[in-house]
């Protein structure tokens, strides 16, 4: 374990010794990659300041708020589908095709119709993270092996009961990986809307900084998404690893 | 109707090889149709008489798309946006397999870059547009590259676990005839790992065409996103529904050519499925295996 962080360690290093090399030697103008020490003291002096927190707060309740709606909505209606196969056939092709369209390109229609307020953020955070919750949720309502389905028609268990004993229990740990992956979806798409338009938030202040030319500045805040993005991930697997104790890990190679 | 969730088709996989009589096929269609055409025919209808300024007729929106398509320059836009989707993605998977390969291979290389692959997939590369548009200009090249650099990740990702997926085993058994090291990566350790490549170039494609839309939002004289803004800020409100149509009909139809193409690349990793017939039915692999997202 000691070997491994330290190998670990090692390639950070290598990395931004790599990044430092390159700017000093000027292969990249300044401006689109100011040098690693740079960014670093941007950030320092980032930390302490007020706009710095309001920015990342601002990022984290749009993004907070559009995926609990995403999961409200989202978890119910995939264990339903994924439970009747007739639900699931029909509404597979306009979940499909609904899944591919690309939000942001919905942008200019939501300024339009929405305006440019926090609740179109939040808006359009629930339609990015809506698909894969109510996916996963329907992949885990569905992976419920047949002999438990037979066991549970024999022995005539109410629905609700079913529902909640049965199919929940066992939809979990794929609901919990639609969870992980709309957490990161969220915050990625919040920052996405902001640097397009004036909401307030990480990816405004990025597009601000650099259009103040303060190159080390924006670096400093597009780090700072990648570490939330990164802890999101981290914490969902701790809590994920909590909470499916009772089973196997189904993905060995993922732990 | 109902049937037993064993007996299902699973899901974004073809059914079984053997051919469905015309009646079953009829069948499953009108079953899988329904929804979708009666959610179309409502819009049409509940914007029929639209006066709204906000939500067009659908019917004037369609025709908007075909006159601008015909006439208008949109289908310009169109190849544009196509041409850096395209060329992005393809170096993209070009650099993400041959990285990802020899991450996966060797063990040490793949300790110690875990940490900073993750943080990487986890870095918006939205954030990047303002600081890359601004720097290298509105031209294709920067695109290109924003789309690369979004694409990258997922896909190096899946394929280092691709890579991973395969059994010790068959890589312990290649070893050991010591086969050498061109065919072993050719004949067994490529075909192993192609299904979750393919899974990652799911995601990316996703997240290449987003970041079209962004980039040519942000800064361009041409493209879809760059369609949609002019129209949209200008309150061409037909013509800013028109382009969000089209580029969600882009993203849909690319979807559907990819898995195409992995059916046709990797038949016989879904013809296996059967050969485990009732014991244990496998359901079909999640949607989205890695980070489905979308940016």
């Amino acid at each position: 374990m000691v070997r491994v962080r330290l190998l670990q360690l090692g390639a950070l290093a290598a990395v931004l010794a790599l990044w430092a090399l390159v700017t000093t030697l000027g292969a990249v103008s300044s401006t689109a990659l100011p040098g690693p020490v740079s960014v670093a003291g941007a950030f320092g002096d980032l930390v302490g300041t007020g706009v710095f927190w309001q920015a990342v707060g601002d990022t984290l309740r749009g993004a907070v708020t559009g995926l609990a709606v995403a999961v409200a909505v989202g978890i119910p209606v995939g264990l339903v589908t994924g439970v009747y196969a007739a639900a699931e056939e029909s509404s597979r092709l306009l979940t499909e095709i609904l899944r591919s369209f690309p939000v942001i390109a919905l942008l200019p229609v939501f300024l339009l119709v929405l305006g440019s307020t926090p609740g179109m953020k939040a808006t359009v955070v629930f339609i990015a993270c809506v698909f894969p919750v109510l996916l996963q949720a329907q992949y885990g309502a569905r992976s419920v092996p047949p002999a438990v389905h037979d066991t549970v028609r024999t022995y005539r268990i109410p629905r609700l009961l079913r529902f909640r004993r049965v199919i929940l229990p066992g939809a979990v740990p794929s609901v919990m990986t639609g969870l992980r992956l709309a957490a990161t979806t969220s915050v990625l798409v919040a920052i996405g809307v902001e640097v397009l338009t004036t909401l307030p938030g990480i990816g405004h202040m990025i597009m601000e900084s650099q259009a103040a030319g303060a190159s080390d500045r924006a670096y400093a805040y597009i780090l700072t998404a990648g570490a939330i993005g990164y802890s999101i991930t981290l914490l969902a697997q701790f809590a994920e690893r909590r909470l499916l104790r009772w089973r196997p890990p189904t993905h060995p190679g993922e732990a | 109707m109902h049937r037993p969730p064993w007996n299902r088709p699973p899901l974004n996989r073809p059914l079984s090889n053997r051919p469905l009589s015309n009646r079953m096929l009829l069948n499953r269609m009108l079953r899988q149709l329904w929804l979708p055409v009666l959610v179309f025919v409502i819009l049409l209808l509940a914007t029929a008489g639209s006066t709204s300024f906000y939500f067009p007729p659908l019917t004037t929106v369609l025709d908007t798309l075909w006159s601008e398509l015909a006439h208008g320059g949109l289908l310009d836009d169109l190849f544009f946006s196509l041409r850096n989707i395209a060329l992005g993605l393809a170096l993209a998977t070009v650099v993400g397999v041959g990285a990802g390969l020899v991450i996966g291979e060797v063990r040490t290389l793949r300790l110690a870059t875990a940490p900073l692959l993750d943080f990487a997939r986890a870095t918006p590369t939205v954030g990047f547009v303002p600081v890359i548009i601004l720097t290298l200009g509105i031209g294709s090249g920067p695109k290109v590259f924003l789309i690369f650099l979004g694409s990258l990740w997922p896909i190096l990702l899946n394929t280092v676990s691709g890579v991973r997926s395969i059994g010790p085993a068959v890589h312990e058994t290649a070893r050991g005839y010591r086969i050498p090291w061109r065919l072993r990566l050719r004949r067994v350790i490529l075909p192993g790992a192609l299904p979750q490549v393919f899974a990652g170039i799911r995601v990316a494609l996703s997240i290449a065409v987003v970041l079209m839309v962004v980039s040519e939002i942000y800064g361009s004289p041409v493209g879809l996103g760059n369609f949609i803004l002019q129209s949209g800020s200008s309150f061409h409100v037909a013509e800013t529904w028109a382009g969000t149509l089209l580029i969600g009909v882009l993203g849909y139809v690319l979807s559907v050519l990819l898995l195409l193409v992995e059916h046709r690349l990797l038949g016989w990793h879904h013809q296996r499925a059967p050969r485990t017939p009732r014991a244990r039915p496998t359901p079909p692999a999640p949607p989205e295996k890695s980070n489905g997202a979308v940016v």
